[in-house]
């Protein structure tokens, strides 16, 4: 059994793997982000940077050749029926197969609900260190850390994985930027042996309801909304379009159903980082803050002068906010006529 | 096929979120003096969980790893109606990561001869939730995570789950035995009745079981564990400007200087 020296020789392992998350044919964006951070430890390793894609029918997509554009060496791509949708099980089977051929050093998937799944699966029988939800993630003297909030965002724990390979991450959207597409790089797509049958699945899925999933990561500005909006979150909505930015709320707001999961902000939701963050009925729960405190300016409208929001904003305004949020966006649509265009 | 389903339940203890202060002189972490208590999102797993039961019939057995002192999170689960509670405590779990805790986990819930595992969505203090899924990993059993409701087929010897994936749900039905990590929030956990929490808080004692007791001895604790914590540092909070304004006008003008 592997142990402090885990029986693991580690120099066989190289090479940084990004899970390429992908839903028919629709990419995750944080596999992209994922991609600028593998480039920069890849580089600093002088290894390869390496995309796994699963799904069906790849070949009829660019994926493949969008990775290589965005950054990687090589793509792994595992093409099957049996890989779409996506379902814990063939996947977890296939990485391990994957893993055990290959021997990654380092393994970098997205923190959404589908990446932490399987993260959390295929983990296991490679006997991986798996750190969760890294910010940041850097090689320092040779050896790779990976920085992590804990205790809901009060303290950054360094976690290291010194004995056991592959050293996997999982990082939420919306911490790395997006890498962009250069179509003059080179690099290779490789077809992997498929080592998984339908009929040893233990999961079927039945039914699956997929709209647009909402991206607020790159927005400018963004006005955010929690319990204190009371259901209507219209008003958010068009002081968002007046400012030429968008709307975002807390996990108590998403919990009601008053806005989209994809549009949560914080520990379990989204980072953002916008100039303009605007904090209208929130309180400002640790676990809200750590998905907004990248942001440049913070304005807070709330009717409790003790909320802690307020100690985590630049400027703030102790008042209602179905008063405040029409009389901004009646000052600034005044403002646009008075602009000449 | 089973007739009546043994569910298992984990829970885990935590210290209090509001009570995990900065000590102002030496600006480190105070969680020591911190109250334990019954990580919030294990009240949805107990509530599922006992749901289920009343759905299919069967028993929940409340599981959970830590110090002798956890035995107070077991408490709470039989409170709310769970039937059974066992404890796994043994210094050999002493820094034990993800990789053993969930392996502790999944012998114990193999040895309970669980047909349903549930969890909660992650833990507030370190919130990996990498648990659920490698419970299921260890013992080969099918995972729903992020569940927002269970729709039993006992006939079928299935669990269906309505997970919340990204841009939607999806309804996925998975063969037992299987691990539920139940979302944060998605059930009301019903307050624990008068008669039971008596019960639970005078009469009832867990079982307890350590690494031995589940041929785990070698396989849990630091020296297994693939990751360990280099260092924690406070996080400092970002420096803001706090001002207050009256007027909103003031307010559209620090608006308009940053657009
Ligand atoms: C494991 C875990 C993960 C979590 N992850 C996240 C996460 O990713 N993101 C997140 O946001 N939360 C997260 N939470 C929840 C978090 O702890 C808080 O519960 C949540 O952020 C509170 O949301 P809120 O500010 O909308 O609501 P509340 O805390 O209820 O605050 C509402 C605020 O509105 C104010 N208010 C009321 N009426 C008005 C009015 N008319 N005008 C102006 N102000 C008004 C009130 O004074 C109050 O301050 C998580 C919790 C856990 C346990
Ligand atoms: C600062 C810090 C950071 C850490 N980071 C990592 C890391 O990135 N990777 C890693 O592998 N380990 C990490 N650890 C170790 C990790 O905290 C422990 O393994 C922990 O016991 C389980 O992880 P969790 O709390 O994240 O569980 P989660 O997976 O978040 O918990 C999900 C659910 O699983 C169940 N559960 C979890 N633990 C127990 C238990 N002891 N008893 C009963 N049920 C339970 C509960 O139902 C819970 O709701 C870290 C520890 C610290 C102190």
């Amino acid at each position: 059994m592997p142990g402090g020296d885990s029986g693991v020789d580690v120099e066989q392992y190289d090479d940084v793997w990004v899970f390429v998350e992908q839903h028919d044919g629709e990419v995750a964006g944080v596999a992209w982000e994922l991609l600028t951070k593998g480039r920069d430890l890849a580089d600093q390793r002088e290894e390869d940077l390496v995309a796994l894609v699963m799904g069906e029918d790849l070949d009829e997509t660019s994926i493949p050749e969008e990775c290589i554009a965005r950054g990687a060496d090589r793509v792994l791509v595992a093409d099957d029926p049996v890989f779409e949708p996506y379902r814990s099980d063939p996947y977890g089977e296939q990485f391990r197969y994957l893993v055990e051929e290959r021997k990654p050093a380092i393994a970098l998937i997205g923190g959404t609900h589908t990446g932490r799944d399987f993260a959390g699966r295929v983990a296991v029988p490679n006997h991986a260190g798996l750190t969760a939800d890294c910010t940041e993630l850097e090689m320092e003297n040779g050896r790779y850390e990976m920085r992590r909030p804990a205790f809901g965002g009060d303290a950054l724990a360094t976690i290291i994985c010194p004995d056991h390979r592959p050293q996997m991450s999982t990082v939420r959207p919306g911490v790395f930027p997006t890498a962009e597409p250069d179509d003059d790089r080179e690099g290779e797509v490789i077809e992997v042996e498929v080592v998984v049958q339908e009929e040893g699945t233990m999961t079927e899925v039945l039914e699956r309801e997929v709209g647009d999933v909402a991206d607020i990561t790159d927005a400018e500005v963004v006005v955010a909304g929690g319990i204190g909006v009371e259901g209507d979150f219209e008003p958010l909505w068009d002081l968002a379009e007046v400012l030429g930015g968008t709307v975002a709320g807390t996990r108590d707001a998403v919990e009601e159903g008053w806005i989209e999961p994809a549009r949560q902000v914080g520990q379990t939701g989204k980072t953002v980082r916008p100039d303009l963050y605007i904090a209208a009925g929130i309180s400002g729960a640790i676990q809200h803050l750590e998905g907004m405190d990248d942001s440049e300016t913070v304005i807070a409208i709330n009717t409790d002068p003790n909320a802690p929001i307020f100690d985590n904003a630049d400027y703030g305004i102790v008042a209602d906010l179905h008063e405040v949020i029409p009389e901004l966006i009646a000052y600034f649509s005044e403002d646009r006529q008075e602009v000449p265009a | 096929m089973p007739d009546e389903w043994n569910i298992v339940v984990c829970v885990k203890q935590v210290p209090d979120a509001d009570d995990v202060s900065i000590d102002p002189e030496t600006g480190r972490l105070n969680r020591s003096d911190a109250a334990a208590v019954l990580n919030a999102p294990d009240y949805n797993a107990v509530e599922a969980a006992l749901e289920l039961r009343e759905a299919v019939g069967g028993t929940v057995t409340a599981l959970s790893m830590g110090p002798p002192t956890a035995e107070a999170v077991l408490r709470v689960a039989v409170g709310m109606g769970a039937d059974d509670g066992v404890l796994l405590s043994d210094p050999a779990f002493g820094g034990s990561d993800t990789w053993p805790t969930s392996l502790a986990l999944a012998r114990a819930a193999d040895e309970l001869d669980a047909d349903v595992v549930i969890a909660g969505e992650e833990s507030t203090d370190s919130s990996t939730g990498q648990v659920p899924p490698g419970i299921a990993a260890h013992n080969g059993w099918a995972q729903l995570t992020y569940v927002e409701g269970l729709e039993p087929a006992p006939g079928e010897d299935r669990l269906i789950a309505k997970r919340d994936v990204e841009g939607g749900y999806e309804r996925v039905a998975a063969d037992l035995p299987v691990v539920v990590a139940m979302g944060f929030g998605e059930n009301k956990p019903r307050p624990a009745g008068l008669h039971r929490k008596i019960y639970a808080e005078t009469d009832f004692e867990p079982e307890t079981w350590t690494a031995e007791d589940l041929g785990v001895e070698d396989e849990v604790g630091l020296s297994v564990s693939p990751t360990q914590v280099g260092g924690m540092d406070t996080a400092d909070p970002v420096p803001r400007e706090q001002e207050v304004v009256e007027e909103t006008d003031e307010l559209a003008e620090q608006i308009a200087e940053v657009l």
